[in-house]
């Protein structure tokens, strides 16, 4: 039987890698109409499927991979995908996605997910070629990096095109933080997900389709994506993305001392125009490349052509990476940051973690709480970008005191103790990205509630932080706007970031990127329904309250998966630097975060308890979560006194 | 009858991103459907150099498959070279003379297909983002191959310059 709604393949591909059994299972309808696809499909599986107990880097655990219905279409950057897991970096809900050509490739093939469970005995990659899929042995590819791999399976496999998502040694020794790398330069960075690959003992996953994507209203369709497209290339702020990709963020952000400097002490960098965009454009960019259907073209290719690094070739880096190697560990040699990216790309290894994680050890040895006794010799000093490099191929070989620093920051602090949680900039376990709750208010709640961690992709609100004063109307209305767009006020931060979030999980499981979306504000949630609509045929998804609710039952069932493993109010907080130091310099000077006003707002929006951050189960109910709001009930996880959410009244009195 | 064979598609690998947006417009004009596979256009890509060549039909001005074809079936007309399906015996000889792959075997209905210009209007020329694949009047190219060139080397200057 043909699936109901066009814009899905239908069929999800199920391996065991344990038992070497491949299934094909239809995509259940009910999940296209409740949560669309992508993210909020696996979000469903991952809920039904791994439990509280299943160990993350265990054979329990499962890795999904997710595509959504615009995925492989002609809509701008319909390349998306993501990857979901439990997380073993934090030990709850994971999950990292990528552009490139990776997603389409998986529709082509005739899938909407891949779901692989189970570990094997022996390494092995994943070929889905033509209809065909079959577990092929991986020991000659086991120790060789994300190039070597994917340039050995395409030759493998008799066909450059094929698209390979691999992990290098970091997945492979388990790196806590370890990334899947597509295409030598795209990659499913953050939570881990390399990691559960390497403890499956999956090199690689091959795909190369060639079926179709069909939509339901084909001509109509077209007309909104070539539509979708000329907004985009009359967009002034698309086009200068794609000149200088976002790294152009390290100058904006310097302006508004929002660019984490120093492990997060600081929103301000004095040598920030060493590593920003224009020199990164005018010494060492050779290369634009676009991800699958995508007009904007924001990804960078850059050679290092003289110097100590000379001959470093990579692809970005993107802004998380300048800033953390960069600005975050004090370092101001570009051409050390792009080495450090390049052997992140090559070993599999999310730079946000491994970046933060080299700056809080140099914190540490700041503060005297670290010294070449607790390392065995090693010593990693503010900008010391020798040292980072030895840091990160220790990290990688997990040598040393690398072994120690590849468990995340988080870990590292229970492990040393003598205080040094104070530094460890986490949210969750999960390294924090770059933005700073004390410039910018809502990135503060954001870094906070976000399901998988401090998490910029999930929330990040930009028309406060950018002052978009006519979206922010449109969006907020008259009477908040002057709230909203004070990026230093927390007045109306929890409505800001409760409704990005919901329009963010529609987002991600359409799946479209988060730029042109996120920032620059020109696609929302009216174009979310039209095209969900014009793409799947599904008359309810038209109106775009259904995307609202669909966006919030995302997020309400990804919460309701993290609460399963014991997450509550108290897990929903900033380290104390956000909150407790005020910004020592620059714009933002003397702000902090005060995160419980934000809170009450966000939860009472969200129509959870207050004191504990607990979904209620009218709230469950209302969306349609019955059989989640009873299973949390059995495990004792709702809410003890219930009572019904509070109104409208009160919310934005958080200034 | 197809208008503006005057012109020709002229593209420049230099301005190519790789995003394939018009592999995807092309299968859609044709089927329906986005299935990069069955596009006229394919974009050769290194993704690891980052160097994206789209390639299609060339439009011959002296075109071996039309040497090649027994039937007449494949024509030119302007500056263009046009496949009648009336006419074709499938026996494929177009594909092995054509040096360029311009002439492909449908992966679906397993015929011989080609570029067809979209009668006039490629569609791959229309939806190019980044201006790699244009749509000419054919005594403009060499105008607009000028100015593109000057360009390239005024990048190529750059890149030679020491750091300093």
């Amino acid at each position: 039987m043909r699936f109901p709604y066009k814009g899905y393949a239908g069929k999800i591909l199920r391996v065991d890698l344990t038992s070497g059994k491949i299934r094909e299972v239809n995509t259940p309808k009910e999940w296209a109409r409740k949560y669309l696809g992508g993210d909020g499909m696996a979000a469903r599986l991952l809920w039904e499927e791994v439990g509280p107990g299943v160990n993350p880097l265990g054979p329990d655990n499962k890795l999904i991979v997710a595509t959504g219905p615009v995925t492989g279409t002609i809509w701008h950057t319909s390349g998306r995908v993501v990857a979901v897991s439990k997380s073993p970096l934090t030990g709850i809900w994971g999950e990292a996605h990528s552009g490139g050509h990776f997603g389409p490739e998986i529709k082509y093939a005739g899938y909407d997910m891949i779901v692989v469970e189970g570990a094997s005995s022996k390494p092995v990659y994943l070929s889905i070629y033509d209809g065909k899929v079959e577990i092929r042995d991986a020991s000659h590819l086991w120790g060789k990096d994300t190039y070597e791999t994917t340039e050995m399976i395409r030759e493998e496999l008799g066909d450059p095109a094929v698209q390979v998502a691999s992990i290098g040694q970091a997945g492979e020794n388990l790196v806590k933080y370890a990334a899947i790398i597509t295409n030598y330069h795209d990659a499913f960075g953050r939570t881990g997900m390399g990691a559960v690959m390497g403890s499956k003992r999956l090199k690689a996953i091959a795909v190369r389709g060639f079926g179709a994507v069909e939509v339901a209203h084909p001509d109509e369709f077209y007309e909104f994506a070539l539509e979708g497209h000329r907004r985009v290339l009359e967009s002034d702020q698309a086009m200068e993305l794609r000149r200088f990709g976002t790294p152009m963020l390290v100058a904006v952000k310097q302006a508004i001392g929002e660019l984490p400097t120093k492990n997060h002490w600081v929103g301000v960098f004095d040598r920030y125009h060493s590593i920003d965009a224009e020199t990164l454009r005018e010494k060492y960019w050779v290369a634009t490349k676009s991800c699958f259907g995508c007009s904007t073209a924001c990804k960078k290719k850059h050679l290092v052509r003289a110097g100590e690094f000379a001959g470093t070739f990579t692809g970005g880096p993107e802004y998380e990476a300048v800033f953390a190697f960069g600005s975050s560990a004090m370092c101001d040699n570009l051409p050390a940051i792009l080495r450090l990216n390049l052997l992140c790309n090559k070993y599999g290894v999310d730079v946000i973690s491994a970046g933060k994680t080299m700056s809080f050890v140099m914190e540490l040895f700041e503060k005297g709480i670290l010294t070449k006794d607790d390392t065995g010799g090693f010593e990693l000093r503010w900008g010391d970008y020798h040292a980072m490099l030895e840091a990160l191929d220790m990290i990688v070989f997990r040598k040393g005191f690398g072994d120690l620093m590849a468990e995340g920051v988080r870990a590292m602090a229970q492990r040393i103790g003598r205080g040094a949680e104070k530094y460890a900039m986490h949210v969750k376990g999960l390294e924090i990205s770059g933005q700073d709750g004390r410039a910018h208010r809502s990135a503060g709640l954001t870094h906070a509630v976000s399901a998988r961690g401090a998490d910029h992709m999930r929330s990040l609100v930009t028309v406060d932080q950018l002052a978009y004063w006519d979206t922010a109307r449109e969006r907020f209305g008259e009477d908040k706007v002057e709230g909203v767009v004070n990026g230093y006020s927390e007045a109306y931060k929890g409505l800001a970031v409760k409704m990005h979030e919901d329009a963010y999980a529609v987002r991600d499981s359409l799946i479209v990127c988060w730029y042109t979306v996120g920032w620059p504000p020109i696609f929302w949630m009216d174009d979310f329904a039209r095209l969900a609509y014009l793409v799947t045929g599904e008359e309810a998804f038209k109106d775009v309250r259904e995307m609202w609710v669909i966006g919030e039952r995302i997020n309400n069932l990804k919460r309701a998966f993290n609460v399963r493993l014991g997450i509550t109010r108290r897990d929903d907080t900033l380290p104390e630097r956000f909150t407790k130091e005020p910004m020592p310099a620059g714009p933002a000077k003397g702000q902090v975060v005060n995160l419980d006003v934000m809170l009450d707002e966000y939860y009472t929006l969200r129509g959870w308890d207050l004191k504990t951050g607990l979904p209620t189960r009218e709230k469950l109910v209302e969306l349609g979560l019955e059989d989640v709001a009873a299973e949390l009930e059995r495990l004792g996880k709702l809410p003890r006194s219930e009572r019904p959410p509070e109104g409208e009244g009160g919310v934005g009195e958080a200034g | 009858m197809v208008e503006g064979v005057q012109n020709l598609l002229v593209i420049d690998p230099d301005k190519c991103t790789g995003c394939r947006i018009c592999e995807e417009a092309c299968s859609f004009h044709h089927y329906g459907e986005f299935n990069p596979r069955r596009s006229y256009i394919q974009v050769l890509r290194n993704d690891f150099e980052g160097v994206f060549i789209p390639m299609t039909c060339q439009h011959c001005g002296k075109p071996l498959c039309v040497e090649a074809c027994p039937t007449g079936a494949l024509y030119q007309f302007g500056n263009a070279v046009f496949l009648d399906k009336s006419k074709c015996i499938e026996c494929k000889q177009c594909l092995n003379a054509c040096p360029f792959g311009g002439i492909q075997v449908d992966p679906v209905t397993f015929q011989v297909v080609k570029c067809d210009l979209c009668g006039g209007d490629p569609q791959c020329a229309r939806r190019c983002p980044t201006g790699a694949i244009k749509w000419v009047r054919a005594d403009q190219v060499g105008y607009q191959k000028k100015v593109d060139g000057a360009q390239r080397s005024a990048r190529l200057i750059s890149l030679i310059v020491p750091q300093g």
